[in-house]
């Protein structure tokens, strides 16, 4: 069935529990989808753009409550939406950072927060997590240390993850911030995979800068995001245009630079606020989701030669496995190879599993019922006992 | 103008979302619960009714 000359429509997410770990959260909600609906064409929020015509000002539909809502939500004093997290980063380091400043990252920063670093002419440094995968407080002070004795001047920003994208695991944000305070570096939370998942107090952590993904965690289209920053840095990172035209003496109002004017114009905002009532419902939910994604992992260990590589018990849903010596093992001999274990997966209406990885792969159960989870640990579990492997009862 | 019309093919529509919704919930098995069922023959009688007016506003 097709949706328009030559292109699929997408059932993935009506046939199958999708365990995809970067779509989880962003599943529309079904305000979600009746917006998109009705604000599908272009400039669709445009009717009622009045002065000082921002998007962040337009009342009808309430966009610019929404905008206050959004950094009331993340305890910041105000907030922009953004076409995706790395708009949100690209704002910050064309605000912050200039040509040959170092930069401090972590090993689990995503590629999208170096290219922003690159673009603005930073010198990217990283923070190496510990034993454990966590990205501590005291590496932090070490690298700051590192950066000023060999730069002469400390990192014009740090950038940490709240979650990372690889492990999944929850950072001391709090703690990291108050050590890159103490050297006066600036803060950058990522918090792609927590904002509209889990309860985010952006104040609380210390941050200066919080980024949040509507695609990744806001059940909202793509590309869709938000910046929320305080009182003392907003008038900066948000400056309007002084551009004036040599020729014609245009001038441009109050547009927001880093914002190039206005952002989201259309389908992404208004899905995104659409879902905003359900995902500040859900946030309060999170035990319960962290309870059914616990609940795989253990399905998933009791499965002899298989491990969680993330903290455990768990404090995110986004979770890595390692099935090295478990499914890897059947993998060898089995006639579809590595592709074997999606292959039951799928047969039993599960995916979202990178197709042919056996020994360390990554799932995300976040938005799942009760009765999926339970039927998604069971049928690992049903796999792994068709296949020969020994489960723990 | 029939904003009737208009109004009974987005209503239609929002109905169908819901639907959607149910369809997602219960993935891969699609075997809904009571209360489930109670809700989704309420919103079929629904959408009939939003194609019915879409019958009278536009073909009948």
């Amino acid at each position: 069935m097709n949706c328009g000359e030559g292109i699929d429509t997408r059932l993935i997410e009506e046939l199958y529990i999708n365990l995809d770990p970067i779509q989880a959260g962003g599943r529309l909600t079904v305000d979600a989808m009746k917006a998109v609906l009705a604000y599908g064409d272009g400039y669709s929020v445009c009717d009622n753009c009045e002065k000082p015509f921002r998007l962040d000002c337009i009342k009808k539909p309430p966009l610019a409550k929404f905008h206050d809502d959004l950094a009331a939500f993340v305890n910041m004093d105000v907030a922009r939406l953004v076409p995706g997290a790395r708009r949100g980063f690209q704002a910050v380091a064309g605000t912050v950072v200039k040509k040959g400043d170092p930069v401090l990252l972590t090993a689990f920063s995503h590629y999208t927060e170096f290219l922003s670093v690159e673009q603005s002419g930073g010198i990217p440094h990283e923070v190496p997590p510990d034993d454990s995968q966590i990205i501590t407080a005291d590496a932090v002070a070490t690298r700051i240390e590192e950066i000023n004795r060999s730069a002469g001047k400390p990192p014009a920003l740090l950038y940490v993850e709240e979650v990372d994208y690889q492990y999944g695991n929850l950072h001391p944000v709090k703690e990291i911030a108050k050590v890159a305070h103490q050297y006066d570096v600036p803060v950058l939370c990522n918090g792609a995979y927590t904002v509209g998942i889990m309860p985010v107090d952006g104040k609380k952590m210390g941050a200066d800068f919080l980024v949040g993904s509507g695609h990744k965690s806001m059940a909202a289209p793509a590309p869709s995001g938000m910046l929320a920053t305080t009182s003392e840095w907003a008038d900066i990172l948000f400056r309007t245009t002084k551009a004036k035209g040599d020729i014609t003496g245009r001038t441009f109002g109050v547009k927001e630079v880093e914002m190039m004017g206005c952002t989201l114009m259309g389908v992404t905002s208004v899905g995104m606020m659409a879902s905003f009532p359900h995902v500040k419902e859900r946030v309060k939910q999170f035990d319960q989701h962290l309870k059914r994604c616990n609940q795989i992992v253990d399905a998933l260990c009791s499965i002899e030669g298989t491990r969680v590589m993330s903290e455990y018990p768990r404090r995110h849903p986004l979770t890595r496995m390692n099935t090295t010596e478990s499914f890897d093992k059947v993998a060898k001999t089995h006639k579809k190879k590595g592709f074997f274990l999606l292959s039951a997966l799928r047969e039993r209406g599960i995916t979202g599993i990178i197709s042919g990885s056996t020994k360390v792969w990554k799932f995300n159960p976040y938005g799942l019922t009760d009765g999926q989870s339970q039927y998604v640990g069971d049928m690992f579990v049903e796999i792994a006992k068709e296949e020969g492997l020994t489960v723990q009862p | 103008m029939s904003r009737r019309a208009a109004e009974a093919v987005f209503q239609g529509l929002f109905l169908l979302c819901e639907i959607r919704g149910v369809l997602r919930e219960t993935a891969p098995l699609h075997t809904l619960s009571a209360e489930q069922k109670a809700k989704t023959t309420k919103t079929l009688e629904k959408l009939e009714k939003q194609i019915s007016i879409l019958k009278e506003e536009l073909v009948s």
